[in-house]
């Protein structure tokens, strides 16, 4: 097994003995089979659209911004947590390449972000599927596949832009604080009211680009979505490399 | 057998030289001591060494590489910086199987390494719950995983009861650490007395002495020489390959040399001898010496300044 292989093998090993990865997907997996039985009971009362209805699938399938948010703590905790806990030390003693390092910790939480949301929203469609034909409605709309790429997309993107907050903070839970109160307070509440048409152009509006219905209200088409929040992750993470090739371990 | 060598290195931060153009090689298949008070640069010195930090200007290198350019880097070097570097959620198993992972030693060395450091019971306990002692040990285990020729320990005392430090002592005399070069520091020099073979003095980032342990013990056989005419004497007594020091007009101090050959030698130059007492120091009082002389001459500095 070549290097780069068992380094990316140690880095899961770290997310897989450690409560955060366990805790964060168990919490979100319940979040989103909870949400498509919730949505369900609720479809048809109170001005929600009728079970069935494509507006009514895609409520149920808005699990993009849970992924997302477990994937940026995720990717926070994996890099900022090496400076915390100084595991950074072993970890560049015995693989003294501080580029190859951060360059495996992005790709496997990239991979993981994308694996874990595309395992997410296959449970929470199956759950959806379960639940409609229970009701006789045996079709789904023709945007899903869409929103199920842009899920996972916008989950990878947001696991790396972890990354970068956490390996340019390094203190987790500052990192976790300011990446929150922005994504869901500054970027969705004020700004979102404010201004919205900067808003989509922001990494939480891009996201809501690529997990929201297609044509979802002034949001930017998926393929723009997707480029700018890409943009936004390797911006990021050049400054994330920049800073941890030069700064000293303390 | 591997040779550590620090050329001119120098380490800034800011205003504060904590690495002032250190020159000295550690000697292969030996245990050296590298010594001096906190703040002394001896951390920041074998960070650099690691590839942990970079030198503002110089170089510190193992069988002159520097440490990113070692070809399989865990099994040729193995270095314990302090305990605080595990993660609370880990177990101790756990956290020595993230280094074979990643560097493809073999997983049964997770296994001999623990009962080496007699963590075995405890392996799948979570670090958060283990002692300094236990960390240490720990710590200690994930530098001889590789196996390697070079060892580097940094204040591995720190902290420890005395069980702890008769253990680390052990340790670094066993059969496992003899044969390899061992590089280890601390504040005190009666720490490592009793397992070192050379020592490296520092005081504020620089040198003070490269020597072996027992030069450094016949250093501590002072004789005191009263006589009616000092300067005199202790010209006589340099002369004859003794050292030593004026203390006043009417007392000389020698050190490395017995009674005998300095009563001869004043004889010789026919001057009275009006007293000759052994005054020995201790190890520790050397150290210090050798510590506060560069302390000094540093305020020394300042107030010229």
């Amino acid at each position: 097994m070549n290097a780069t292989l068992r380094l990316a093998r140690a880095e899961l090993r770290k997310l897989f003995t450690t409560r955060a990865l366990p805790v964060s997907f168990a919490i979100a997996i319940v979040l989103a089979v909870g949400s498509v039985i919730i949505q369900a009971m609720v479809a048809g009362k109170n001005g929600a659209a009728p079970l069935g209805t494509d507006a009514n699938v895609y409520q149920m399938l808005k699990f993009g911004a849970v992924t997302s948010v477990v994937m940026l703590i995720l990717g926070i905790l994996a890099a900022g947590g090496e400076f915390r806990h100084r595991t950074i030390v072993p970890a560049l003693l015995a693989t003294p390449s501080r580029g190859r390092i951060f360059a495996v910790k992005v790709a496997v939480i990239a991979g993981l972000g994308a694996a874990f949301s595309a395992a997410v929203f296959g449970l929470g469609l199956g759950t959806v599927a379960l639940e409609l034909s229970a009701h006789g409605i045996h079709h789904l709309p023709a945007g899903i596949g869409s929103l199920y790429l842009g899920t996972v997309i916008a989950s990878a993107c947001f696991g790396m832009i972890g990354v970068a907050l956490g390996a340019l903070t390094r203190n987790t839970i500052g990192a976790i604080v300011a990446a929150i109160t922005w994504a869901l307070f500054i970027e969705t509440v004020i700004l979102n009211a404010v201004a919205p048409g900067l808003e989509k152009w922001l990494p939480t509006g891009a996201a809501t680009g690529l997990t929201n219905a297609p044509g979802h209200g002034h949001s930017l088409t998926p393929a723009v979505a997707g480029t700018v929040l890409t943009g936004y992750a390797i911006v990021l993470l050049l400054a994330a490399i920049r800073t941890t090739m030069r700064r000293d371990v303390a | 057998m591997s040779t550590i060598s620090f050329h001119k290195l120098t380490k800034r931060y800011g205003p504060v030289l904590a690495v002032d153009d250190l020159s000295f090689d550690v000697h292969a298949g030996r245990v050296t001591g590298f010594l001096g008070p906190n703040g002394s640069g001896k951390t920041t010195t074998l960070r650099i060494l690691l590839g942990l930090a970079a030198p503002t200007s110089g170089t510190a290198t193992i069988d002159g590489l520097a440490y990113h350019q070692l070809p399989d880097p865990v099994r040729q070097v193995g270095a314990a910086l302090d305990s605080n570097t595990l993660h609370p959620g880990r177990s101790a198993a756990q956290h020595l199987r993230v280094i074979t992972t990643a560097t493809g030693l073999p997983r049964r060395r997770v296994d001999e390494v623990l009962g080496l450091v007699g963590l075995s019971d405890v392996a799948g306990r979570r670090v958060g719950g283990f002692s300094l002692g236990m960390r240490q040990r720990l710590s200690l285990a994930g530098a001889l995983l590789g196996d390697p020729d070079v060892l580097i320990f940094d204040e591995p005392l720190n902290g420890l009861d005395p069980d702890g430090i008769r253990w680390i002592r052990g340790l670094l005399r066993s059969p496992s650490a003899q044969n390899r070069t061992v590089f280890v520091s601390s504040h005190l020099l009666s720490e490592v007395a009793q397992t070192v073979d050379d020592v490296i003095v520092l005081s504020r980032g620089r040198l003070m002495a490269q020597t072996t342990l027992s030069e450094l013990t016949a250093r501590t056989s002072v004789i005191r020489v009263r006589t009616p005419d000092a300067s005199r004497l202790a010209g006589v007594l340099m002369a004859a390959g003794i050292q030593v020091r004026l203390v006043d007009n009417s007392t000389v101090e020698a050190r490395s040399a017995t009674a005998d050959a300095i009563g001869l030698a004043a004889a010789d130059a026919g001057l009275v001898i009006l007293e000759l007492s052994r005054q020995d120091e201790d190890l520790e009082s050397l150290f210090f010496d050798l510590v506060n002389q560069n302390q000094q001459d540093y305020q020394n500095q300042e107030i010229a300044a």
